[in-house]
């Protein structure tokens, strides 16, 4: 563990928002800003269902625990990648509960110089309770 | 019902047919008012510079949603189960971009499939690189 961070600090929940409820508005609009124009994604009515990327929106009330805020400096961090593992479809009219939990800290050694990793877990779901994705954020702090 | 590409026509090593396209600053901007990331960085060059950067650049957000619908324009709406992505270089916009994909493995009880994807730029240099699961029929 890098930073001389405590590792119970890894997988414990430091974040629980609820955004919403989403509109129809909002999932055509982002459909189509990817040049989407499948009825599935853009047509308002009872078929309509939100982007399967619709979820990396959601990035809860706070971007990291107060822990690691002492030790990183935020502005210095880059979105390194994510990844998504999609349960059911937003659709419209859900909240969105957002669970925050640190995932993963890592440090790399690159050509650059060092480089820490840190990946936040956002566990979404909906009011139903049903899990809609489990987006995992990369960031890179030089 | 949508259609949904099927497991059985589907074989590893299939190389999806790379769709290339001018990616143009104001469908930057609209992603970046859509998708709630309004900054500078994303869709105003000065701002951009200002920050150390070239000029604006694409979401790396963004680039997840168009490999998403490329996969789902070849495999149908609602397929996609998993899609993991490095950010590994800027996507300038202005510029034409290039998305593939190639089936690396099928899965046979879940009927699904594994794939590599990437975005490159005209010059094919790799800028984001990832791994997906689509689940057909």
């Amino acid at each position: 563990m890098p930073l001389a961070l405590d590792p119970a600090i890894i997988g414990r929940e430091f974040d629980r928002t609820v955004e919403g409820p989403v509109t129809a508005d909002e999932l055509v609009a982002f459909a189509r800003a990817l040049g989407e124009t499948r009825p599935e994604y853009t047509e308002a009515g009872p078929a309509l269902v939100a982007h399967p990327t619709y979820c990396v929106r959601f990035r809860g009330g706070r971007f990291y625990p107060e822990e690691l805020l002492k030790l990183i400096d935020v502005r210095s961090g880059f979105d390194a990648g994510k990844d998504i593992q999609l349960g059911a479809p937003v659709r419209p009219g859900d909240t969105i509960e957002v669970r925050s939990t640190v995932h993963e800290v890592y440090e790399k050694t690159g050509r650059t110089g060092s480089m820490v990793f840190v990946v936040i877990r956002y566990t979404l779901s909906n009011q139903r309770g049903e899990m809609l994705a489990i987006v995992d954020n990369r960031f890179m702090h030089r | 019902m949508p259609e949904r590409l099927r497991f059985d026509d589907v074989e590893e090593g299939d190389e999806l047919s790379a769709r290339s396209f001018f990616l143009s600053k104001d469908q930057v901007r609209a992603y970046a008012r859509a998708g709630g990331q309004w900054s500078p960085r994303f869709t105003d060059d000065e701002g951009a510079r200002r920050e150390g950067l070239p000029g604006m650049i694409t979401p790396g957000n963004m680039s997840m949603g168009l490999l998403a619908s490329f996969l789902e324009a070849w495999a149908g709406p609602g397929t996609l189960r998993r899609l993991g992505t490095t950010f590994r270089g800027l996507v300038l916009p202005d510029r034409t971009i290039r998305l593939c994909a190639a089936v690396t493995q099928k899965e046979d009880a879940s009927r699904s499939v594994e794939l590599d994807v990437w975005l490159e730029s005209e010059e094919a240099e790799r800028l984001v690189i990832g791994t997906a699961t689509v689940a057909l029929a």
